[in-house]
């Protein structure tokens, strides 16, 4: 199920060019995930890595190349963006939380005012994601009363509560406390064992590792090397990546 | 014994993350926390009712006279400020959005209007619009009023409410974009709430400011609390228990306004602090 190479990928990145400025952030990129597929993105900071990611849900325009999700070139003008980022959930670096809205309400928003879902409907499913997070405690507290760990953990269920069929993760660790970071790691195992297709951007080499179907190394822009976690911890090829894993592990 | 927070003129306020509105005009909005019996606020709301109450009691001929002869212009300074609040506030919310605009039409046109109208002194925009402006088209002196005041005013307001929304967290944009709001959902479900409480102390005190402007259109003859006076004074000749009146129930109206205000945004920060 995992490499299922017969199936249509639900991502599609083809020759995807993008600059900030005169810097090229990302050279002639191109990358498939299948469903179900976990995809692990790693690389020094500026590699390309993050941009990669947003450039998937049009949070960063491309300059060149094709972007295609379930089959829908996602920066065509006659597609609507807003559709496409329904079934794409996303989870930030730094949570990115409502702060004005209570724990629940983060949850039911987005499924109310864009899906139509009846109150108690969508306030029930988000409990239940709350539950599955492990914070259903939480539920009428504002995110600020929440530790980063917690903040996070209500950020991936309320990019689950719309139900997307992808989820993309931007460092989704790197601003916790070394402690909090367990917790965090371990929704998102359950995630990937339930068979959700997962495109990651990390720096958790040991969740690299354990839970990646397909390690991507970036740097200056390109895909350098790809492969298994164990070609790629195992037995990297690419100069820049075994000098990128001598210096990380 | 008053601390810097009471003796400070500065009328700045600072939202949670950290930043700042200052505003040159109005008046300075107690800060909330502080609880102290005496400060500046009582202590000016405090002598101001004291003196007038002294004043009338002492001399009740002319002061108590001069007071009974402006509640009449007290509604009208109060209709002049309600009205051009609620034409002001929505103008200002428009201009502000105009002025971060991608579309650079609208953007030009926001920033043009709010170039313009800072550069023409409140009293000479009230002159062009009654009097110039009946060249063209009769309007009354409450119209006319409203309409110079709220255009004034919705400028200096876009500025607030633009600072506002650039000050919330690009991330904010960001996670509700990916969630799959478009544009104008973000701006009202996930921005402007929360730019709210940034905006609404400056506002506040631009609505403050609004009011002590209001007295600018006794010279179109409106017949509002600064017009009553000046024809009291003209009739009796006593100037200054006149304008010692006025003076005091303008102090009054403000300070209690400003409270009013520094409440409010107590109440805005239900969500900040860890309670």
């Amino acid at each position: 199920m995992t490499n299922a190479s017969n199936a249509d990928p639900v991502i599609r990145i083809e020759h995807v060019w993008k600059y900030f400025g005169e810097l090229p952030a990302l050279q002639d990129v191109s990358l498939e995930v299948f469903p179900g597929q976990r995809v692990v993105i790693i690389g020094p900071s500026g590699s390309g890595k993050s941009t990669l990611l947003r450039s998937v849900n049009r949070l960063e325009d491309i300059d060149r190349g094709l972007i295609e999700v379930e089959g829908v070139d996602i920066n065509a003008r006659e597609n609507d963006i807003n559709k496409i980022r329904q079934n794409l959930g996303m989870v930030f670096q730094q949570f990115n939380l409502f702060p004005h809205k209570t724990v629940l309400q983060n949850l039911t928003m987005a499924p109310r005012k864009l899906r139509g879902v009846a109150a108690d409907e969508a306030e029930a499913r988000a409990l239940s994601l709350l539950k599955k997070v492990g914070i259903s405690d939480k539920a009428n507290v504002y995110p600020a009363m929440l530790s980063g760990g917690q903040q996070q953990r209500v950020a991936i269920a309320r990019a689950l509560a719309m139900q997307p069929d992808i989820m993309l993760f931007d460092e989704p660790t790197s601003a916790l406390d070394p402690e909090m970071v367990g917790e965090v790691l371990d929704v998102m195992i359950n995630l990937a064992e339930e068979g959700m297709t997962m495109m990651c951007v990390t720096h958790e080499m040991g969740f690299a590792r354990t839970v990646a179907d397909r390690v991507i190394f970036m740097d200056k822009g390109q895909i350098l090397e790809a492969g298994t976690p164990d070609e790629i911890f195992e037995a990297p090829r690419h100069p820049r990546l075994k000098q990128f894993l001598n210096q990380i592990l | 014994m008053l601390d810097d927070k009471n003796t400070a003129p500065s009328t700045t306020t600072s939202s949670a993350s950290g930043n700042i509105i200052m505003v040159t005009d109005g008046v300075n909005i107690p800060d909330h926390r502080e609880w102290r019996l005496i400060n500046a606020w009582s202590l000016s709301l405090g002598g101001a009712i004291c003196a007038l109450l002294a004043l009338c009691f002492i001399w009740p001929d002319p002061y108590l006279q001069v007071l009974s002869f402006l509640p009449d212009g007290l509604m009208v300074t109060f209709e002049v400020t309600v009205l051009s609040i609620l034409c002001a506030v929505p103008l200002g919310l428009l201009t502000g959005l105009g002025r971060i605009s991608r579309n650079s039409f609208i953007n030009l046109a926001a920033s043009t209007y709010v170039e313009i109208i800072r550069g023409i002194p409140l009293l000479v925009q009230i002159f062009y619009i009654y009097y110039a402006l009946a060249k063209f088209l009769q309007v009354s002196g409450l119209t006319s009023a409203v309409i110079a005041i709220s255009f004034c005013y919705g400028a200096y307001m876009g500025e607030v409410f633009r600072a506002g929304i650039m000050a919330i967290p690009k991330g904010q944009t960001e996670a509700a974009r990916s969630l799959g709001f478009n544009r104008f959902q973000t701006m009202f479900f996930v921005i402007l709430p929360q730019a709210w409480r940034t905006i609404l102390p400056p506002v506040g005190n631009e609505c403050i400011a609004m009011l002590k402007d209001t007295s600018l259109v006794s010279v179109m003859a409106m017949p509002d609390l600064m017009q009553r006076g000046r024809s009291f004074a003209a009739k009796t000749y006593l100037y200054f228990e006149t304008y010692t009146i006025i003076a005091l129930i303008y102090l009054i109206i403000t300070l209690l306004l400003s409270k009013a205000v520094s409440i409010m945004e107590a109440r805005l920060n239900y969500y900040d602090k860890r309670k």
